[in-house]
């Protein structure tokens, strides 16, 4: 077979484009990548002249990715935006620390300015011992409630209003099919738009490598020989994400445009969550999601497992999901009493709202306030961070242990 | 077995079959004989597969109707049984035999799908002259159906197109049988399972605009009213009560293909979510539910009057979102574009994806 040649300058091919299986060069390929990202950034306004953005730089491939093509793109098209690089220190050994590293080195490779803010500064655990206390199963649920607030007070501490984050396409369509898995539909509405922000809280989220594939992301780091970190997280993703993540990955090979059909799909679906559902207005900007909860946006942002999973969490929901039924076929044909408990999962409210399917009823609104422990944006008296450590604290020994050996799979696993 | 109450029976089967009955008979609850009215009985199309969902659905009603005949001497309504011979599907004579002693009551009927170029007012020329035919590219003029219908299939670029395709021509020409022969409305057999499978299908195939028209009962966007009386029951819980039935349901259920590796290069998004949720159903069946449960809540926000419409697959278009262009993800003015024949404002995202690169001038190329 005679070489190919690549589809834009006809030089050699050597890359055939994950994305829609076109055959490029590596400069082609390169550039093309950079000007999809540059469209995506123009044609959604992400940055304003002048601006101060904080790149969440974990050291990974994507925000590697992201800092590196934000720096060409900032000088080729003069965004006037100072880039700052801002890395959450989980405390997890043997990933985190030597991710940071790699973070380091990027920082000066790219001339930005770095902070870096620990679990262990903010709420007096890291990872490590968090897992040490809960166990390997339901702690992604800790680090993503950790590391939202982190983020937030990182970029505040730099005084920065808006941060960028190296989700990429993948991830976003995994995230869509894990909600639809999980029946979170305001998840779903909140994760499809590319900016995110909540009412009172001045720090607004972006994903400009929303619609970049996690393939074609891998394929730059490759050609422009950028500096990044490939272990993943040791501690296993969620069961959900996993499995849509499995699914995900087989349907790509199937079709490969799926997967932004899948990003399609899941904006298009958005539109469709009804309000009294999604909990979340939309404003202004066409694709500026407010977020009310001012949890954790739905993205572990750690969830490179690669498909492997404990499926604890698909057990639980299953079991929760029986009992709901079980309550409701014991329950007789009567419009469902208002559900406003503060502690009733959101599961469980939607599961029971179905009974009464054709009439919508409103739910009560939030009110956003201040966390009263940590004056972090809530719309609880105690934000969701204060409520985990609440239980943290209440387990933690008054004096200080060393690993005991009757102490489980996890200390053994950090003793190792 | 499914039982959960104490069950006078050892083995459970009269409860199991009571609580497949309840789950059918609760969303058949607006088909009793006083919401009908006498000499005109409302009638409605049950397509039929030979699956077992079909047929379990089948067996269902006709219990209804028996139960309604016994007391009241007369039915809420009838069905009228349709098969559609699918291209790849066995010969189903034998099937259609054993279905008609079976269930004499309704009328049975099957039909090719090749026969929706025979709807010349419905199908080819509902949108004027962008009709279904001229979009997918059939060939006009002395070539018999099924030569439309396979060069039709054979332009598409991928399995994965071939088979959304012929879902939907399969909808089309089931909704056109139903409007000519007066039908109120479509009984689907999908089980919760199967809405499931098409909640994640559709969604990976770019048609996640379309799923409140696509798994909900009621109003459809083709003018008729869909039901999915199944939609309580699992696809397992429907192979058991086939087999619980007096006599059971087995002479007249085609037996499913084992299905093929999935890493084949003719394996399809549709193949993947359904062994996808064959292990979910194992293991999590109340997730399957849950799943189903979720996208019925998506609602419609416009109802389906003067709007857009897709030529192929008829779901209302957003305006300006229909093609594969114009929205966030599409980059695809930076590259060569590929080559996008259609007028991009008549096509679906959905079916601009499954038609894209499609060879629609196979006829001409085929004779240089």
């Amino acid at each position: 077979m005679p070489p190919s040649s690549c589809a834009i300058c006809s030089s050699r091919a050597l890359i055939v484009r994950p994305k829609n299986h076109q055959k490029l060069c590596k400069s082609c390929f390169l550039s093309i990548f950079e000007e999809e990202i540059h469209h995506t950034i123009t044609t959604n306004t992400l940055f304003q002249y002048g601006e101060r953005v904080a790149i969440g730089a974990s050291g990974g491939k994507d925000s590697t990715v992201l800092a590196s093509v934000l720096k060409t793109l900032n000088e080729r098209h003069d965004y006037g935006v100072d880039f700052v690089l801002l890395s959450i220190d989980e405390g997890i050994k043997g990933y985190r620390d030597d991710s940071l590293e790699t973070v380091k080195r990027n920082a000066v490779q790219y001339g930005m300015e770095l902070c870096i803010v620990g679990y262990d500064e903010l709420y007096g655990w890291t990872m490590d011992q968090v897992v040490e206390q809960v166990g390997k199963k339901g702690n992604c649920t800790y680090c993503g409630v950790f590391r939202r607030q982190a983020l937030d007070r990182g970029a505040a501490k730099l005084g920065i209003n808006h941060v960028v984050t190296g989700h990429n396409a993948d991830d976003i369509a995994e995230t869509v099919l894990m909600n639809l898995l999980r029946g979170d539909l305001p998840r779903l509405s909140r994760t499809t738009h590319i900016i995110t922000s909540s009412p009172s809280s001045p720090i607004k989220r972006s994903k400009p490598l929303k619609y970049a594939y996690e393939k074609e992301i891998v394929l730059y780091a490759h050609h422009k020989k950028l500096d990044y970190f490939s272990t993943e997280c040791i501690y296993s993703p969620e069961a959900f994400r996993g499995s849509a993540r499995a699914l995900i990955k087989n349907l790509e090979r199937v079709r490969p445009s799926a997967i932004l059909d899948v990003v399609r799909s899941g904006e298009d679906m958005a539109k469709l969550v009804p309000e009294e559902v999604s909990a979340i207005q939309r404003c202004a900007g066409k694709n500026e999601a407010i977020q009310e909860g001012g949890g954790e946006e739905g993205f572990g942002g750690c969830g490179s497992g690669g498909g492997r999973s404990s499926g604890g969490e698909m057990i639980d929901m299953e079991r929760r999901l029986n009992e709901n039924e079980a309550a409701r076929e014991r329950e007789i044909d009567i419009a469902p009493a208002n559900i406003t408990s503060k502690d009733t999962p959101p599961i469980q409210k939607i599961t029971v709202r179905q009974q009464g399917a054709r009439t919508p009823r409103k739910l009560p609104r939030q009110h956003m306030g201040q966390c009263i422990r940590c004056g972090y944006l809530s719309s609880q008296e105690i934000c969701k961070a204060c409520m985990l450590l609440d239980g943290l604290n209440k387990n933690r020994p008054k004096t200080k242990i060393e690993v005991s050996l009757e102490d489980g799979e996890g200390s053994s696993a950090l003793k190792g | 077995m499914h039982c959960q109450q104490k069950c006078p029976n050892e083995d459970g089967r009269d409860c199991f079959v009571r609580y497949v009955n309840t789950k059918v008979i609760k969303r058949m609850e607006n088909f009793r004989i006083r919401n009908s009215t006498i000499g005109n009985p409302r009638l409605f199309l049950l397509p039929l597969s030979f699956g077992v969902s079909s047929v379990a659905l089948l067996h269902l009603l006709d219990s209804q109707l028996q139960g309604q005949i016994d007391r009241m001497n007369r039915t809420g309504y009838g069905l009228l049984v349709v098969h559609v011979n699918m291209p790849s599907t066995a010969p189903t004579g034998i099937y259609m035999k054993r279905l008609q002693q079976r269930y004499p009551r309704h009328t049975h009927f099957h039909v090719d799908l090749a026969e929706l170029f025979d709807y010349p007012n419905g199908i080819l020329e509902s949108s004027g002259k962008s009709g279904l035919s001229q979009a997918l590219g059939a060939p006009d003029g002395q070539v018999s159906n099924q030569d439309k219908l396979d060069h039709l299939l054979d332009s598409l670029p991928s399995a994965t197109s071939r088979a959304d395709m012929l879902g939907i021509l399969r909808t089309r020409l089931l909704v056109e049988i139903a409007k000519k022969r007066g039908c109120e409305g479509i009984m689907w057999g999908d089980s919760t399972t199967r809405l499931a499978e098409k909640t994640l299908a559709e969604t990976a195939k770019g048609r996640g605009f379309s799923l409140p028209w696509q798994i909900s009962d009621g109003a459809s966007p083709h003018s008729l009213v869909f039901r999915y009386p199944l939609r309580d029951l699992l696809k397992k819980e429907l192979v058991t009560y086939a087999s619980l039935t007096t006599p059971p349901l087995d002479p007249i259920i085609i037996p499913e293909q084992t299905p093929q590796a999935l890493t084949s290069k003719n394996t399809t998004i549709d193949d993947l979510v359904t062994n996808y949720f064959q292990s979910v159903e194992e293991s999590f069946p109340s997730i399957v539910a849950n799943v189903v449960r979720t996208s019925g809540k998506l609602s419609a926000h416009q109802p389906f009057g003067g709007g857009e419409r897709c030529t192929i697959c008829e779901m209302p278009i957003t305006a300006g979102s229909g093609g594969l262009h114009g929205w966030g993800g599409d980059q695809g003015k930076l590259g060569p574009s590929s080559s996008d024949p259609h007028p991009v404002e008549k096509l679906c995202y959905g079916c601009a994806r499954s038609t894209l690169g499609a060879t629609f001038s196979a006829r001409t190329a085929s004779q240089g």
